[in-house]
């Protein structure tokens, strides 16, 4: 059981959202908001900002938890030629809708972000990649974006300084893949998101070309805190390694679903029960994914396990995008992991052949235990193919993720898998009608 | 005779400025294109494809890669009907249900008779808090109920007269929920 925290300090990237028309510039402002940029453009060196967020220990907070001021570390600083900052606003992982509900309440929190990162790897431009069914959170960064270049804040001379600053925004069109940092690169470039092999990395070789650092919503929202208020004070909150808070959708069976701010190292417990007001009278939690639907889930009987980064890593299951999605007793995990099979089988991209061929492979061995015509041969499949998806087989994260899932559902609820194939019975469902 | 406006293919040439590569501008472009005539047809791809000197092959692979954008005829108002795991947990196949019987259509992808409606099954909206969700008209409706599509569906059958300041109730996201969830952990 972790240590409970979460009292150590306040809310970082939710502090203000109770002061009605945060999105407006001078609303943002009166409360402290490009206070950060202003001190960055006017007084700091690139160097003193890459310090001042490596010093916080803020990992990024799209999914893969890497370190935001090593990542822009990487991008060279000698290279004559543009780079840029791109902003992942691509969300798409199931059960992840913190990034929208960041960009709705404070999209200028995101602008400042952006500019700031900008200024660290010494770029002037960044583009913020916004997916396309997000109309709202669009037109609210337009307008926020429009408006800090009235007030100058964007331009040639951001806060009186010659340092110019612009940050402009693309529309995804609907593609899951484009949430994937080169698979994004390749859309923004207006190609098929498909992603590239790796070397070269984005820092080196980036959009159009040219270096780039992708950061995600949620982590550049967080920089303008960390520059008010310093990295040491960030450092403060969370658990010893993974510093800080973070954002968590809650969704699926409990009572209050939401968006909140955690300090990183709460229980899953205090986050469903407590936050997302628990499961429905009478029901119990079966099973819940951690992070998103391609973390590899955990049952309900582990709602104690701390939201610890490393911890979930410890247990082969990740953090992810914060996307916690519960399923209570009422609900059958085989057609569960079928439905995210679809998803995972629809958005494969195509360009790797165990991800291409193997997603929709799943999909139709599901469809046959679901329709009562499965057998020992069945299960085989799924392990064969689980396996098959995963361990680096593929250019990118979307066919192991597929293979979590296969794999993590097998594992924790064989009896009903074996229920479900053998004896064409669910007990979910009986459980149900006997109610 | 052009598929698309001339003022339409004018808008369409003047976006690869905005781009470091012009490139960049074929999605835009194509939006530009699918908001005149409602979807994408060969002719339409073909004069994006010139006006951007690019190859008609190219910006058909890049429109067939999208699910936003539409090679086939769709309603006026279509519905993006999220059915992912957080959404049909919370009754989204019932939703999808109803919907199809609401709008009169069989399946996915049938435009309504009267040019109306239309529908598709779409991945995660990225608003689960929300489920079940749709997407209309370039605005999310949130937890869906029968009764919230029927009343969707009739102010688009009967639409009432424009409300002065359409801008001013543009927040589809219900406010009340939304401001109760502002606390943190």
């Amino acid at each position: 059981v972790a240590e409970q925290r979460g009292t150590v300090g306040g809310p970082v990237l939710t502090e203000w959202f109770k002061t009605k028309d945060l999105h407006k510039l001078d609303v943002y402002e009166s409360l402290g908001g490009y206070a950060g940029a202003r001190k960055v453009f006017k007084e700091m060196t690139a160097t003193q900002v890459i310090d001042e967020v490596k010093g916080s220990g803020l990992r990024g907070r799209g999914g893969a938890d890497f370190p935001t001021a090593t990542k822009w570390s990487f991008v060279p600083k000698d290279h004559p030629g543009p780079k840029y900052i791109v902003v992942n606003a691509d969300e798409s992982e199931p059960g992840s809708a913190k990034d929208r509900y960041l960009m709705e309440n404070s999209p200028h929190m995101l602008v400042e972000g952006a500019m700031i990162a900008s200024f660290a790897i010494g770029g002037h431009q960044a583009w913020i990649y916004i997916r396309g069914e997000y109309d709202r959170p669009y037109e609210m960064l337009r307008d926020a974006i429009a408006e800090a270049h009235a007030k100058g804040y964007l331009g040639d001379h951001p806060f009186g300084t010659d340092y110019p600053m612009d940050v402009r925004l693309y529309r995804g069109h609907g593609a899951y893949i484009c949430g994937e940092e080169t698979a994004l690169l390749e859309s923004l470039e207006g190609k098929r998101a498909q992603p590239r092999s790796r070397p070269p990395f984005p820092a080196v070789k980036g959009a159009w070309g040219m270096p780039t650092a992708v950061n995600n919503v949620e982590t550049l929202s967080t920089v303008p805190w960390i520059i008010r208020h310093g990295g040491a004070e960030y450092a403060k909150r969370g658990s010893e390694k993974a510093k800080g808070t973070r954002m968590v959708t809650v969704s699926g069976d409990v009572q209050k679903p939401g968006n909140f701010e955690i300090e990183i190292g709460v229980t899953y417990r205090h986050v469903i029960e407590e936050l997302a007001g628990g499961p429905f009278p009478g029901r119990t939690i079966k099973v819940f994914w951690p992070g998103g639907s391609s973390a590899k889930v955990l049952p309900g009987s582990m709602l104690d396990t701390s939201t610890d980064l490393d911890g979930l890593k410890a247990l082969g299951t990740m953090g992810g995008s914060g996307g916690i999605i519960v399923m209570d007793d009422s609900h059958c995990i085989v057609k569960a992991a079928a439905r995210l099979l679809r998803f995972y089988a629809f958005e494969s991209c195509g360009k790797c052949t165990p991800c291409r061929v193997g997603g929709n492979w799943a999909v139709r061995t599901y469809e046959r235990i679901l329709a009562g015509e499965g057998s020992r041969i069945e299960l085989g499949i799924l392990e064969r193919v689980s396996d098959g998806l995963q361990n680096g087989r593929c250019l990118c994260g979307l066919g192991d993720a597929a293979g979590w899932v296969i794999e993590s559902t097998m594992r924790h609820f064989h009896n009903e898998y074996e229920e479900h194939t053998l004896h064409n019975f669910c007990s979910a469902e009986a459980a149900l009608v006997h109610a | 005779m052009s598929a698309l406006s001339e003022h339409v293919l004018d808008e369409i040439r003047e976006l690869p400025a905005k781009y470091p590569q012009h490139r960049s501008a074929v999605m835009p472009a194509l939006d530009l294109a699918q908001e005149e005539l409602g979807y994408l047809t060969p002719e339409a791809m073909s004069e994006v494809a010139s006006a951007l000197q690019l190859d008609p092959g190219y910006v058909e692979g890049v429109a067939t890669f999208y699910t936003l954008f539409h090679l086939e005829p769709v309603g006026k108002h279509r519905f993006y009907m999220c059915t992912n795991l957080s959404c049909t947990l919370r009754g989204a196949n019932e939703m999808v249900d109803h919907l199809k019987a609401a709008i009169g259509v069989h399946e996915a992808e049938q435009v309504s008779k009267d040019g109306l409606f239309s529908y598709e099954e779409v991945e995660c909206l990225g608003a689960c808090e929300y489920a079940p969700v749709a997407r209309l008209d370039h605005r999310y409706q949130t937890d869906l109920t029968p009764q919230k599509i029927d009343a969707l569906v009739a102010e688009r059958r009967n639409p009432k007269p424009e409300p002065p300041h359409p801008a001013a109730k543009a927040a589809a996201l219900p406010a009340k929920r939304g401001g109760k969830r502002k606390k943190s952990g």
